[in-house]
């Protein structure tokens, strides 16, 4: 197994230490120990001494979210993405991934995204349609919003319809590279893919991601290996917030109580949690969970509840359960991750919509 | 254990707790075969395997512990109960093979009292999910040990934890009202419904600290504190200890603080030097008072008094107030011992008439008969009556070979802990026992072990329970 120094180092440092347990969303749901970065690091650090074999413990790998909380609350510096991703690379190239892992990637090869799908639905496929195809502006869906969450893919593109922006959605939109190096880590497929996507977006000025998981693959890692995207790239929410504040959008202040879900991509990785506030208070009133902003616990990984569903329903009935416990009525989310994992558990009584539908429905 | 019979148990504790709830997975075996143990720790960084179960269960519920535990006696299989597997005793670890019972999926929030100021909770929660729920209605839980993040209620009930405002509020002993607990045979018991009674011996103290040995600990009420108006803090040297102690002994005569904390002047000049950025020598202290404002102001007036009566020099509330957002910095990996280092932390606790002997016998034994050691200490948890002292040794260069380092190791702790013995102190505060102290449990308490092998002969028959913690 070959781990960079800097991964073999942060798995010996966190393969004792159990400070970031309380905030891992998955072992804090699931209740297994082998859920937390330290078990994953033990297991790794037995293979990095070779007593064991990857095979023992990429099984494990595969169940965590990256979602940063534990590299987030270590006050040490020590990130455990950093071995999970390489566990993951090195599992491919050894060939021992598992094979639910190995079937998800086939269909990124046979059909661009990792659900095989290959028809977006109806209402999308029209909504798109009716788009123009020259603007110097595209809103980058993403492969999870496509297939996934299409009633807020299409609540997006007419948000921002109603705003009067010019803007196109790509009819074959590429992938970022997310749900390849969520599987694969940074191997070099998912370095194509990122630059195949960089080549098919740097004809725009501008790139709106709608999900957070693509804004961060734009954002850091097309930076960090080197991949030129000339577009300049704004969240969805960020650029939501901005048609508000310049009065392109004009939502009716109402006496809904909105508590925002922050998606943790969006706040832990690019540090964004103010525009979604901005956006719901321009529209009611917000009420926060005690863990919100860059403490936010996951609700849900769509890759994820391809090859774990029990586990990730668990981990959308605990946030519904904090979301409960502070009296929050309207939960609002600004990811498909999200918002798929929280639908399918909802609480009688509770309501949940995604953050351009809150804007829609107070305008 | 035969393939057919390992199979048949397996089908009936699946048939128990459920079959995703049910492992024997390389991954789970190996996370509950290491806790925080310091040679457990060294075992595997060796490439050593530490023993491991060979199933692990995570019941959901007590009835569901229930069911483990009929099997296990039936089969006469040991079972080792983890929590958070924090602990530093080595209780976690399935020495014997067996089950590994994991408690954590036992972690629902089932009311937050605000009528009696509690909360009952599974004993797998982690106790900061505790302390968040109580957060969220105003409240706190006052239980700040380093491992608040990682430990579960039921391990600190188990091992007799204690966090850094004790001194005001108490240890976990005194934070709970009611306990449900799975005896050996699988019995669910109930203890008494408030614990300050006369109806004979309290049963909450008879689980409390038994370390798995005596019954599985399923869920707990524990106390909840109004949040403190204010919380200010003060930081104190003095140039010799002897003062420090006179002078917290009287302080304590007349207010109760929340955190109290001395160091000797090696770890001054070492932890508290790098962490808090006190460069002067001498024995640092600090003190936190809270509560309700202005009797905080009246306290901190006598403390002021009190204090200078002994010679201490005022540091004034800066050294105290980044002690306090550091407290926990000190145990991530980078500020806490680690490996390749060899360390211990052999804490105990007497009255204050024994307690500065017990440093300086313990503080000598470990230099003198062991060269290569550094000691260090801190009294963090003080009483009417006394107070406890966390004494660590550290031994930069131990020896290579596991068994060697083992060796070494159980040298410092016998001379160590039989110094603190033999001067008047217990074989530990708030650590627990576990398989790392267990044959020093016999030393300290003599005859008076037969009161404990009792209650396990007569409850645990078959010995199924942690076999080999706690000296049982």
């Amino acid at each position: 197994m070959h781990f960079t120094e800097k991964s073999r180092k942060t798995i010996d440092a966190c393969r004792f230490c159990w400070m970031c347990r309380h905030i891992c969303p998955i072992g804090n749901a699931t209740g297994m120990e082998r859920n937390t970065a330290r078990a994953r690091a033990l297991g790794l650090s037995m293979v990095a001494r070779g007593v064991e074999e990857i095979g023992a413990s990429i099984a494990n790998v595969y169940e965590c979210a990256l979602c940063g909380a534990c590299t987030k609350e270590c006050l040490t510096a020590w990130d455990p993405i950093l071995f999970t991703t390489e566990a993951k690379l090195e599992a491919a190239m050894a060939g021992e991934m598992p094979e639910y892992i190995v079937s998800m990637i086939e269909n990124i090869e046979r059909t661009g995204n990792a659900y095989g799908k290959t028809e977006l639905c109806t209402r999308l496929s029209e909504s798109i349609a009716s788009l123009p195809t020259d603007a110097e502006t595209v809103l980058f869906l993403g492969k999870n919003a496509m297939y996934r969450t299409c009633r807020q893919a299409c609540a997006a593109i007419e948000l921002l319809k109603k705003a009067g922006v010019s803007f196109t959605v790509l009819t074959d939109e590429p992938s970022s590279g997310w749900d390849l190096f969520f599987l694969a880590g940074g191997a070099e497929e998912t370095r194509q893919t990122m630059k195949a996507c960089a080549a098919s977006l740097n004809s725009f000025k501008t790139v709106v991601a709608y999900d957070p998981n693509d804004a961060r693959m734009f954002r850091r890692q097309f930076k960090e290996w080197g991949i030129g995207l000339n577009a300049e790239v704004k969240t969805f929410t960020e650029f939501t917030a901005e048609l508000i504040a310049s009065g392109k959008l004009t939502p009716k202040k109402s006496a809904s109580v909105f508590t925002f879900q922050d998606p943790a991509s969006l706040a832990r990785d690019l540090e964004e949690t103010v525009p979604a506030r901005e956006i719901l208070n321009a529209c009611g009133t917000t009420l926060e969970m005690l863990m919100n902003g860059r403490d936010t616990n996951l609700a849900g990984n769509l890759l994820m509840a391809e090859y774990m569903p029990e586990a990730m329903t668990k981990v959308a009935v605990r946030r519904w359960e904090e979301a409960q416990r502070i009296g929050a009525s309207i939960l609002v989310t600004a990811n498909p991750d999200d918002y798929a994992a929280l639908e399918t558990v909802k609480p009688e009584g509770c309501r949940l919509i995604s953050i351009e539908e809150a804007v829609l429905e107070c305008l | 254990m035969n393939k057919f019979l390992f199979s048949m148990i397996l089908t009936e504790l699946e048939d128990a707790v459920g079959i995703e709830n049910c492992s024997t997975r390389a991954i789970d075996k190996l996370t509950h075969s290491v806790d925080y143990f310091w040679l457990s720790r060294l075992f595997v960084d060796r490439g050593e395997k530490m023993p491991e179960a060979d199933f692990v269960v995570s019941p959901k519920d007590a009835k569901e512990v229930s069911k483990v535990l009929k099997i296990a006696n039936y089969y006469k299989i040991p079972v080792t109960t983890w929590g958070g597997g924090g602990g530093t005793q080595g209780g976690a670890i399935p020495v014997c093979g067996g089950i590994v019972l994991d408690t954590k999926r036992m972690n629902q929030i089932f009311d937050v009292n605000t009528d009696s100021m509690y909360i009952e909770c599974g004993a797998g929660s982690i106790y900061k999910h505790i302390e968040n729920a109580a957060n969220e209605k105003g409240y706190a839980t006052m239980h700040y040990p380093s491992s608040l993040n990682c430990s579960t209620v039921g391990g600190f009930l188990a091992h007799r934890g204690i966090g850094v405002v004790s001194t005001k509020y108490g240890k976990i002993d005194d934070m709970v009202l009611q306990m449900e607990v799975v005896l050996p045979n699988g019995d669910i018991i109930e203890t008494s419904p408030a614990p300050k009674h006369a109806a004979g011996p309290d049963l909450n103290q008879i689980f409390i600290g038994s370390e798995g040995t005596l019954g599985i600990i399923t869920k707990a009420q524990m106390r909840i504190y109004n949040q403190p108006e204010e919380r200010r803090f003060r930081g104190f040297l003095f140039q010799d200890m002897h003062n420090a102690f006179l002078a917290g002994k009287e302080l304590l005569q007349k207010i109760k603080p929340s955190v109290m904390r001395l160091y000797d002047e090696t770890e001054t000049g070492s932890i508290i030097k790098k962490i808090v950025g006190v460069e002067k020598k001498g024995a640092f202290m600090n003190i936190a008072i809270e509560g309700i404002a202005e009797i905080v102001a009246i306290e901190e007036k006598i403390l002021l008094e009190t204090f200078a009566k002994y010679g201490a020099e005022d540091l004034g509330s800066e050294y105290g107030e980044k002690w306090w957002k550091e407290k926990i910095t000190f145990f991530y990996p980078g500020h806490a011992l680690d490996l390749p280092w060899m360390f211990g932390t052999m804490d105990s606790i007497a009255p204050f008439d024994k307690i500065e002997q017990i440093y300086w016998a313990m503080k000598n034994a470990v230099e003198s008969n062991f060269p290569m050691a550094r000691f260090i200490a801190h009294f963090s948890h003080w009483y009417e009556w006394g107070a406890m002292i966390y004494d660590r040794f550290i031994v930069e260069e131990p020896p290579q070979d596991p068994v060697e380092a083992l060796r070494l190791h159980q040298q410092i702790w016998n001379c160590g802990v039989r110094a603190a013995l033999e001067n008047g102190g217990v074989v530990n505060d708030h650590h627990g026992v576990g398989i790392k102290l267990g044959r020093l449990m016999k030393e300290q308490y003599g005859p008076a072990m037969q009161v404990f092998e009792g209650l396990k002969k007569q409850l645990d028959p078959n010995n199924i329970l942690n076999p080999f913690k706690l000296g049982l």
